[in-house]
């Protein structure tokens, strides 16, 4: 009897997918299913198409008779042509005579293949694909066939979704780790980062990013792209690099989400993302900033905290020319600036504001130390764990200078204007004019070049800048080195020792040991000697 | 501030605007520019630092080597120097008046160059 042929053929297939094959990999298990979905059914070939992440195209996977569709790694649109057809209705569709079809597949065609079966590969409700057989002479499928392949497909389908996810893990722990950028460290300034993937997958389009600007000033950057998973992920890191490339350009940040909005125009058509940039001057009390239909941020300072007022933009990629504007805004020392996602703040069935509301709350109340505040907004604004929608946030605080100030920074040219900067703020705070900050601040930086390009030997890596007041009110800055020392050379450095007296009342060069101290000093509230 | 150039041309006259820090740091990029702002056919090149706000001495020095080769293609050099601030301070000490001629703007710069005075 017919029923009990298929009956057996199902049992056939329960005890290849559900037993034998459950220990080969995933390739190996797709090829064996294949080949015994091909015996079963008496067909000629046989493939297996899987939806690619960004969830608009089939690719070939696996195949009986029609390897080349693999080798060539074949695309079908959803929605289009037998396979597309399939993966769109979540129907099996079944085509006995290929002459009068819609095929997109040109394989399909020169194999000589007359009749085709499909079924889509469903799980958890959701299609992740496509199984079908195909004959290469003309034949009308049965109610039967089409349960039975149903039925493989089913099998096939818990298959490589459990072990998807098994690779994902590994996968989605090495791109996650890749993805969230280390914090550059800067004297005076505390950084704090947290990223919280979504309950249903690991990886998600939100980041940021921060680095140090070739003067000195520091770049800072959240986004959030449309979607999660591998797909969302990688087109976030593509536009993280891309921010990062332009920002170092020190071009201003309306500029960088002007040139970041084309890029994604051109590597990704249809997709948009929200994003903002922002450069602070973390020693001269200001930032500048530019949204592309992101939320604002927070600065929260002694007069509590305020969104910063951003005129409204669209976001990256919506638009072929889009307008981004820069907007400044004043930052206090000790004040926190706060940037975040919209899945800190959102909660479904409630409106933006109220969640903006939330986090002026707990920000407002503070905390001494900035990764402290990153646990306790992740806390107050996600008390149950990850959400529906990932989210990120970045912390930035000037740290309060002390009456003495000493910094150790990578004896690199890089490092000259952010001493130059912490240095400046230091003397401002110590009560010199913004001229004598000025002068005493080149003198300084002229001495960390020399240091740089004259000191060398194992120990020559690190440069330690200490600055103090005396009690007559000179303000001392000493930069020393601990390399061995070299004669300065040339006409550049006679220029910047030119520099350093012109600029201040002294110059000693104290060599010993261990390496080389220049102490520079300088009246306050008097006129360079 | 990043470093920045814009090279502008009024009537035989290049005109290089920096914007910026001129630093240890940013100093090779525009050294690049500055050195291509040149053209035989001019009668000169003014460089304008109204919007620098930092030069340190690898700055200087850049301008230095633009005076020469200016000087080695007889063209004539003029900057234009912000008055009162540390750029004045900087430029004073290592006294660039002394392969430069030294313009409180840009027009005073460029009638000075044309006139040939």
């Amino acid at each position: 009897m017919k029923s009990q042929v298929a009956a057996d053929r199902l049992r056939d297939l329960r005890s290849v997918t559900d037993a034998a094959l459950a220990y080969l990999p995933l390739d190996d298990l797709l090829n064996e299913l294949l080949g015994r979905v091909v015996g079963i059914l008496d067909a000629d070939t046989a493939a297996i198409l899987l939806l690619d992440d960004d969830e608009s195209t089939l690719v070939a996977r696996a195949a009986k008779g029609l390897e080349e569709e693999v080798e060539r790694g074949v695309r079908v649109p959803v929605g289009q042509g037998f396979a597309g057809r399939i993966a769109a209705t979540r129907q099996p569709v079944q085509i006995e005579n290929l002459d009068n079809a819609e095929i997109v597949n040109p394989i399909l065609r020169k194999r000589g293949l007359r009749s085709l079966l499909g079924v889509p590969l469903v799980v958890e409700g959701g299609v992740i694909g496509v199984m079908h057989v195909g004959t290469l002479v003309e034949r009308k499928f049965s109610k039967e066939d089409v349960a039975l392949l149903q039925s493989a497909g089913d099998r096939a389908a818990l298959a490589i979704s459990s072990r998807l996810t098994e690779r994902e893990r590994g996968l989605a722990d090495a791109l996650q780790s890749s993805l969230i950028p280390p914090l550059p460290e800067l004297p005076g300034l505390a950084l704090a980062g947290r990223y919280l993937p979504a309950a249903s997958a690991q990886l998600g389009g939100d980041w940021y990013d921060a680095f140090q600007l070739p003067d000195g000033r520091l770049g800072m950057a959240i986004g959030d792209v449309v979607g999660r998973g591998f797909y969302a992920a990688a087109v976030m890191g593509q536009l993280r690099s891309g921010l990062r490339a332009y920002a170092l350009d020190g071009i201003a940040p309306s500029e960088v989400l002007g040139r970041l909005s084309r890029l994604l125009r051109q590597l990704v058509p249809g997709r948009t993302a929200t994003a903002l940039y922002l450069v602070l001057d973390p020693y001269g009390g200001s930032l500048v900033v530019s949204s592309a239909g992101h939320p604002p941020p927070l600065v929260a300072g002694d007069s509590g905290p305020t969104f910063v007022d951003l005129p409204g933009s669209a976001p990256l990629g919506a638009t072929r020319h889009p307008t981004y504007e820069d907007r400044q805004h004043p930052i206090e020392p000790g004040s926190t600036l706060l940037l975040y996602t919209d899945g800190l703040v959102e909660r479904p069935g409630e409106s933006l504001d109220a969640g903006l509301e939330r986090l002026r709350t707990v920000i407002g109340r503070g905390g001494d130390e900035l990764e402290g505040l990153g646990d306790s907004l992740v806390d107050g604004l996600l008390p149950d764990g990850p959400a529906q929608d990932d989210a990120a946030l970045l912390l930035a605080r000037g740290l309060p200078l002390t009456d003495s100030l000493l910094t150790r920074l990578p004896a690199d040219v890089e490092s000259i204007p952010l001493i130059r900067r912490l240095l400046g703020r230091w003397l401002r705070e110590a009560g010199a004019t913004q001229a004598e900050a000025e002068d005493l601040s080149l003198a300084t930086s002229e001495a960390c070049a020399n240091a740089i390009e004259h000191a060398y030997g194992p120990a020559a890596g690190i440069l330690e800048v200490s600055a103090s007041l005396s009690l007559g009110g000179e303000a001392l800055v000493a930069v020393r080195d601990f390399g061995n020392w070299r004669q300065p050379r040339g006409v550049n450095r006679g220029r910047g020792l030119a520099l350093m007296e012109g600029l201040t009342d002294a110059v000693d060069v104290v060599r010993g040991e261990d390496g080389t101290t220049v102490q520079l000093s300088r009246r306050l509230g008097a006129e360079a000697a | 501030m990043s470093a920045n150039v814009e090279l502008d041309h009024r009537d035989s006259v290049g005109v290089a605007r920096l914007s910026g820090d001129v630093d240890i740091v940013q100093a090779g990029v525009l050294r690049k520019k500055l050195l291509s702002a040149v053209s035989n056919d001019d009668l000169g090149l003014v460089v304008d630092l109204s919007a620098a706000g930092y030069i340190d001495s690898v700055g200087v020095s850049l301008l230095f080597e633009l005076a020469e080769r200016l000087s080695d293609r007889q063209l004539r050099f003029a900057v234009v120097m912000p008055d009162g601030g540390l750029v004045q301070r900087v430029l004073t000490i290592v006294k660039l008046d002394s392969v430069a001629e030294v313009h409180p703007d840009l027009d005073a710069a460029l009638a000075a160059l044309r006139s040939g005075a």
